[in-house]
């Protein structure tokens, strides 16, 4: 039996077909988008609405104002981006972050002298709120972190270290690499380190660790202690402190 | 040592190695220069012995640690360069006079609380000075003789006092 070939009319169909699919996957797809952002709208009202509500436990609690933070994050929404939009005037978070980040470069340079210019979040912290007034809020590093991130805005000259579970500040300009990260990770616990433990613990070539302490003694990050019986320590003035307040 | 408030330094232990970094160096000998000055202000001490000094100020022996002997000169000249020591001998540099204040703040000092007493114009002992009961409760009580004439001679040359003898005692006149 000879095959018939698509006729016009068959074309016609086919081609009416796709064009009928077409509008409706644009509705669908116009309906979906409307109805989103119908949810998003209220969901944002929700939010303001929960801002607003919360404004006085969202100043206090620095609990509440990370969580807080996340929620925000997760829609999309930067309530440090602009002091002067909604979320500024609404909670005055804004004005939060600016003052903490003033103080933090206040603290940092009072005590570059002593740590050379780095600083555990810790000991910052500590005396941050020293400096504060008793009366303003309390700050945990959650907000630390965040101001210091506003910074950024100023330059570089503040870079935050993920040393193992916490972190340090690094207030002065000066690259640090990874094996100074790790340098500063391995002395975390006594405050100082030496040449061959480093060797010993990390397997490092004898120049490598030559290097990167030297780099650290010529930035002033560590002092060196030759009264040790073996080999020179090398202590962190920033880590010292810490460890004994 | 008796403590005065130690600063924190005197615990950590590369304080006592003298540092190859330049900048920390500088910050590791003013932190010492103090911490000497403060010591022997607190024990009103003028003087200061080398070898004695370098088992006592030098060396913290919770954490066994002392300043070599060239990081102890390297102090002390660094004091000297300040204006706060002069070595009894220069050429042994065994013993140095510390002035944990200078001449000209110890007359300033002196001046005032004679103007404060109405005193000018009036001519007292060296003795009553440093040693009489109505300077018991100054600061510059106990002074050390050599060191009361040198702040006297400074006052000496703005004309505000006058340096005189009378048979064996030591006087001044303030005006």
């Amino acid at each position: 039996m000879r095959r018939r070939g698509a006729g016009v009319a068959a074309i016609k169909n086919k081609n009416l077909a796709q064009a009928k699919y077409k509008d409706k996957g644009n509705e669908i797809a116009e309906d979906q988008i409307t109805q989103m952002t119908k949810q998003m709208e209220t969901f944002k009202t929700y939010l303001e609405d929960f801002a607003a509500k919360h404004k006085d436990e969202i100043k206090k609690s620095p609990d509440f104002r990370s969580q807080f933070q996340e929620m925000c994050a997760s829609v999309g929404v930067d309530p440090l981006a602009s002091s002067k939009g909604f979320w500024a005037e609404m909670l005055g978070v804004g004005d939060f972050y600016y003052e903490l980040g003033v103080q933090i470069i206040e603290v940092c340079l009072a005590t570059s002298h002593r740590n050379g210019g780095l600083i555990s979040i810790e000991e910052l912290r500590e005396k941050l709120l020293k400096s504060r007034s008793k009366k303003s809020q309390d700050v945990s590093y959650d907000d630390l972190l965040r101001a210091i991130k506003k910074l950024k805005a100023l330059g570089n000259g503040f870079t935050v270290l993920t040393v193992g579970q916490t972190y340090m500040i690094q207030s002065v300009p000066g690259e640090l690499s990874l094996d100074h990260t790790t340098i500063i990770q391995q002395a975390q616990s006594t405050g100082h380190i030496s040449k061959s433990q480093l060797i010993k613990d990390l397997k490092w070539e004898e120049e490598r660790a030559n290097r990167a302490l030297n780099y650290m003694v010529k930035e002033g990050l560590v002092w060196v202690d030759d009264q040790t019986g073996s080999d020179r320590q090398f202590w962190f003035p920033s880590l010292f402190s810490a460890n004994t307040s | 040592m008796s403590s005065v408030e130690v600063p924190w330094q005197y615990s950590f232990p590369p304080f006592f190695t003298i540092q190859p970094n330049i900048d920390t160096r500088k910050k590791q000998l003013e932190a010492w220069c103090s911490l000497v000055l403060d010591q022997l202000k607190k024990d009103k001490n003028y003087s200061l012995d080398v070898n004695e000094a370098q088992k006592s100020i030098f060396s913290n022996k919770e954490i066994n640690r002392k300043l070599s002997l060239d990081g102890i000169y390297m102090v002390l000249d660094e004091l000297q360069k300040r204006g706060n020591l002069e070595w009894k001998d220069p050429k042994t540099k065994k013993e140095c006079l510390v002035m944990w204040r200078t001449p000209e703040e110890w007359g300033k000092m002196i001046y005032k609380y004679i103007t404060d007493k109405s005193m000018t114009n009036t001519v007292c002992t060296l003795f009553e000075l440093s040693s009489g009961d109505e300077t018991a409760g100054e600061e510059f009580h106990g002074i050390e003789q050599w060191l009361l004439i040198r702040a006297l001679k400074t006052l000496e040359n703005d004309g505000k006092a006058e340096l005189m003898k009378f048979g064996d005692n030591e006087g001044v006149k303030f005006f």
